[in-house]
């Protein structure tokens, strides 16, 4: 009895004390654990992610900030399941599409005061038209960190092949329009000199994400809505014009390669590609051949440049928001953006010079981050996005179906497609 | 209270025992049934009622807003412009895959219930898909069926221009069909040789030396005496056919347009990819329904359509 | 039909069964050949059916980018506890059902049956959250509870039940005569005999878990804790496009010990599956 007495007390002290102690050790640490989702699994770029919440452990130690890569293709559908689960992370990276979606529902905490408390930050640098889709009424919700240009990657081996004038020959003769570039490929995609290579492939675009064809629609100076979001602009006659260009590219020019062909621009079976500079890392070291980088051909509208952004967010759901929002100041602060740009071009006015750029994009020449970079960020418009995108993609890209076939109706289609999205445009 | 007496009861105990042997099996019952029960319980029923709960609510996930509308969801189920159109490739879809699955699963087992050589190496072959991971079939079939794939070359070696299989809406519906076909017909390849090995050989003796030609032999005597087998592997392909999402989502994505977009590919749009969690939930209340009632359906039919039953 | 088959008949039976069997066999040719081809050449136009040019990195890849042994692991492991839980949950309630007079028995089964029909697409939101509540995201609990007690585990007491319906009475009467109790009964007489259902249940138990897609995506969210089926959609570059060839490799490893292994257990599993006596 007595054994069990003196077992009982013992058990009720220490059921008391722990908590204590360990009350007592948290209050010491407090520790905080953030979490941001991301789309890249890159390991370099993980490497300088990791580096930098290392610098940031240095002054917050009790602060460690883990990144998790969500796969690129679902990535804006597993975030969001995650926040449905209940298991929203603290920071998340958001796709310039998805972005009046997550700015307008009150999901993210706004970051403007702890930006421009951070030391140093200088929030002013960044332009008003690259956050311009990132803030809601004077608030920034999300920092736009990477800001990247469109351009046309060319490989010269494979024109010349075909006995077809170049990019740079076409430039030089300031005839660098679409009308040459789908010449071009056309040359190549014929199949006739040389078989089994593609002309010019919008890359990221799969006839999927038709949202990417803006890169060609833009010098046509058609939009796929108006500025406020709220009118279907399809049917215009500058988006029935791009259509038309495109479809006559793909099925009578054979400039572009048609729905379920599989070409890859940097396993050399292509002459042309567009897509975002970053891409530059994918040009192939054994095997190489010789490429260029030339901003997009002029259109009927005129020149013009095509930017895609990637921002970061802090989930006003997480418990240590101010926290993370602190580490998004740090981790996007001038001298950490300038170790970004390697590989995010940023959109900060003192790092888009041709020093900085030249460090971070090795591969390219002077000119070409001139022409292509450097302007690009300057005057490109950013990839068509609204509220309710997801839904809004998808009904467009079924509807598109009925225009990637041989014989098409293209202005009837997107007739049928404003019908479609004209109400979804208005919520 | 008990008298003494001679057959009399002893004291304390009551007039019978509480626990009778039937009694004592019953709780052997429930006890044997109680893992299952109380799992089925938490992880179906319970989500089973989440659901319901969901759908007569609109769940903004990113404004975190959670808010009830009663019937408001199944009012737009009911408006749908959709819905019509998802429902007729869903019923397509199901209907093609189980006539294709069962026919060929019994043409399988017929020919490969034959006393051949090698035999078995055959129903191995046949069976492999079964085992194969679905993703990477999938996966395969993806690049088998691009344009400049493999069917089509191995077409072209005949001369014949195959079409874009997965471009065109008739052909992407012919072409999910079949690679989910193909996956697991293997399996009741092999529920049909098993019953089919169970058929009396004296029967199809006596058929013989009846006169009755192979045909009749078939129709007469094999499929009556399969059919409980042709029932269950029927309603286990119907209810599955309902279920198919992955090779939709990997092959098709439900286009082009919306013709390869059956229930459950829709149901996981609305939900995961649009992040109508509240309507997402109401579609998935009706392709509960829908199965329920199927199944239900073939499980009455059973008394019409089975020829034997314990 | 088991009469004897002429010489000409047997020709156009190996001829038929031969053509039939190309879509069964050639996508996984398909998969085992482009596993070592280089790239470009997968899609090369007309398509190589046997490798023209080797790159025997993609192997070594497989296993340099993901956790590829621990993944095979975590497939392993988890389907083989799900496949001996569902044994025992299932058999003890199909053994009940079949055999035990317990009130309300039949509409018990109705009820469980109704996890045959859900899809898990249905109720996965649900679950999510009720395993977030539980502290067990990002753990292999979900994949391994949901199986054995939830709705994938009704099918095998499905068959189960079937099985034991068909065997005589009289083995467990005789048992009963003699004393024994009811889980004697079955532990000693109906389980026995129950080893070829066993068998097929354990088999599609295992293959289920091993195939499991969905669950996985949405419960798990480290490398390291990844299932096989799960892995191999991550094979992509930095940009997300899928690395085609490497993809196909870990496919190849996934589907082939499997493979191997259900060649040398054919016979069981053909037998077990005629042996469930599907009979209504």
């Amino acid at each position: 009895m007595n054994k069990n007495k003196t077992l009982k007390s013992v058990l009720a002290a220490l059921a008391l004390t722990v908590p204590l102690a360990c009350s007592g050790i948290a209050k010491a640490e407090d520790a905080i654990n953030l979490r941001m989702t991301i789309w890249s699994a890159a390991e370099a770029h993980l490497k300088l992610f990791n580096e930098i919440a290392a610098d940031f452990k240095k002054d917050h130690p009790n602060v460690t900030v883990t990144f998790e890569s969500l796969p690129f293709d679902t990535y804006t559908t597993a975030l969001t399941t995650q926040i449905a689960g209940g298991n929203a992370p603290d920071m998340a990276w958001v796709f310039e599409t998805a972005a009046y979606d997550f700015v307008n529902s009150g999901a993210l905490y706004p970051l403007t005061d702890t930006l421009k408390a951070a030391p140093g930050y200088n929030l002013d640098e960044v332009s008003a038209t690259a956050t311009e889709r990132w803030q809601k009424d004077g608030t920034l919700y999300a920092y736009p960190f990477s800001t990247s240009p469109f351009a046309v990657f060319v490989n010269n081996d494979v024109i010349k092949a075909a006995g077809a004038k170049t990019p740079a020959e076409l430039i030089a003769a300031g005839e660098w329009t679409w009308d040459n570039a789908i010449a071009t490929a056309s040359a190549v995609g014929q199949g006739g000199k040389v078989p089994g290579k593609g002309g010019l492939i919008v890359r990221d675009f799969n006839y999927q994400s038709w949202q990417n064809l803006a890169s060609i629609w833009n010098g046509f100076g058609a939009a796929p809505w108006s500025a406020d979001g709220k009118t279907c602009m399809m049917t215009e006659k500058p988006m029935v014009d791009a259509l038309t260009f495109i479809h006559d590219a793909i099925f009578n020019k054979k400039a572009i390669p048609g729905p379920g062909e599989n070409v890859d621009f940097f396993a050399g079976n292509a002459a042309m590609t567009i897509t975002q500079i970053s891409r530059a890392s994918l040009l192939p070291k054994d095997k190489p051949f010789s490429w260029d980088l030339v901003p997009l051909p002029k259109g009927p509208a005129g020149d013009y440049a095509l930017i895609g952004q990637a921002g970061i967010g802090v989930m006003q759901s997480g418990k240590n928001a101010k926290t993370a929002a602190e580490f998004v100041a740090y981790m996007t602060n001038p001298e950490n953006s300038a170790k970004l740009s390697r590989f995010f071009p940023s959109a900060r006015k003192s790092l888009l010079n041709a020093e900085v750029l030249k460090k971070t994009n090795p591969l390219l020449s002077q000119e070409q981050i001139d022409k292509v970079v450097i302007a690009g960020i300057a005057t490109g418009k950013v990839i068509p996005g609204h509220t309710g995108f997801a839904q809004i993609q998808q009904t467009v890209r079924s509807g598109l179906d009925a225009i990637w076939r041989p014989d098409a109706d293209v202005a009837g289609t997107l007739q049928t497609i404003c019908g479609q999205i004209g109400p979804l445009l208005k919520r | 209270m008990a008298v003494a007496q001679d057959n009399a009861i002893p004291e304390g105990r009551s007039s019978s025992p509480f626990w009778t042997v039937a009694r004592r099996d019953s709780l052997g019952g429930f006890l044997f049934i109680a893992p299952q029960l109380i799992g089925i319980t938490i992880f179906v029923l319970i989500p089973l009622g989440l659901v319901f709960w969901y759908s007569l609510h609109e769940w903004n996930v990113l404004a975190n807003t959670f808010t009830y509308t009663g019937t408001q969801n199944y009012q737009m189920l009911i408006e749908d412009p959709n819905l019509p159109q998802v429902l007729g490739s869903t019923a397509i879809f199901s209907a093609g895959l189980v006539v294709l699955n069962l026919s060929l699963a019994l043409l399988l087992a017929v020919l490969l219930n034959q006393r051949l050589a090698g035999i078995t190496v055959f129903r191995t072959l046949f069976f492999s898909p079964v085992v194969v991971s679905l993703v990477a079939w999938t996966i395969v079939w993806g690049f088998l069926l691009q344009k400049n794939g493999g069917i089509n070359g191995m077409l072209q070696l005949f001369g014949i221009e195959g079409p874009n299989w997965l471009r065109g809406e008739t052909t992407a519906m012919i072409s999910v069909i079949v690679v989910q076909v193909f996956k697991n017909v293997g399996l009741n390849m092999i529920l049909f040789l098993a019953a089919l090995q169970g058929v009396p050989n004296e029967l199809y003796e006596a058929a013989r030396i009846d006169g009755a030609p192979r045909f009749k032999q078939f129709r007469r005597i094999t499929l009556p005496l399969i059919s409980p087998t042709i029932l269950l592997t029927s309603i286990i392909t119907i209810a599955g056919s309902l279920q198919v999402f992955a090779q939709i989502a990997v092959l098709t994505q439900g286009g082009p347009g919306l013709s390869t977009t059956v229930l459950v590919y829709y149901l996981y749009q609305q939900a995961f990819q649009f992040h109508f969690f509240g309507y997402g939930s109401t579609l998935s209340i009706l392709l509960f329904l829908i199965v329920a009632v199927l199944t239900f359906a073939q499980w009455q039919l059973r008394k019409r359509i089975v020829f034997y039953e314990s | 039909m088991k009469a004897e088959i002429s010489p000409r008949m047997k020709v156009i039976l190996y001829g038929l069964m031969c053509v039939l069997l190309i879509p069964f066999v050639f996508p996984t040719w398909w998969m085992v050949t482009s596993s070592v081809k280089p790239i470009s050449d997968i899609f090369a136009f007309p398509p190589q059916l046997l490798p023209q040019s080797y790159d025997w990195t993609t192997y070594s890849k497989v296993f340099e980018l993901q956790p590829f042994v621990k993944q095979y692991w975590n497939s392993a492991y988890i389907a083989a506890i799900v496949t001996i839980g569902t044994m025992i949950v299932s058999s003890m309630a199909g053994y009940a059902f079949a055999r035990i007079k317990f009130p309300f028995a039949n509409t018990i089964f109705m009820i469980v049956l109704l996890g045959l029909l859900i899809p898990s697409e249905v109720t996965i939101v649900p679950l999510f959250q009720m395993f977030l509540k539980a502290g067990m995201v990002n753990t292999h609990w979900p994949l391994v509870l949901v199986p054995i007690f939830g709705a994938p585990s009704v099918f095998a007491t499905f068959v189960m039940r079937q099985f034991f319906v068909t065997l005589p009475v009289e083995l467990e009467e005789a048992a009963r005569v003699d004393g024994l109790g009811r889980f004697k009964i079955f532990r000693k007489i109906a389980l026995p005999l129950a080893r070829p259902a066993l068998a097929s249940v354990a088999i599609f138990t295992f293959l289920h878990s091993w195939n499991l897609y969905l669950e996985p995506i949405v419960f798990l969210s480290s490398a390291d804790k990844f299932t096989l089926p799960q892995a191999l959609t991550q094979y992509t570059d930095a940009y997300g496009g899928p690395m085609w060839n490497i993809q196909l490799a870990a496919a190849t490893l996934t589907a082939l010990p499997v493979l191997i292994v259900f060649i040398i257990a054919q016979k069981q599993f053909v037998e077990g599956l005629a042996h469930t006596g599907l009979k209504g």
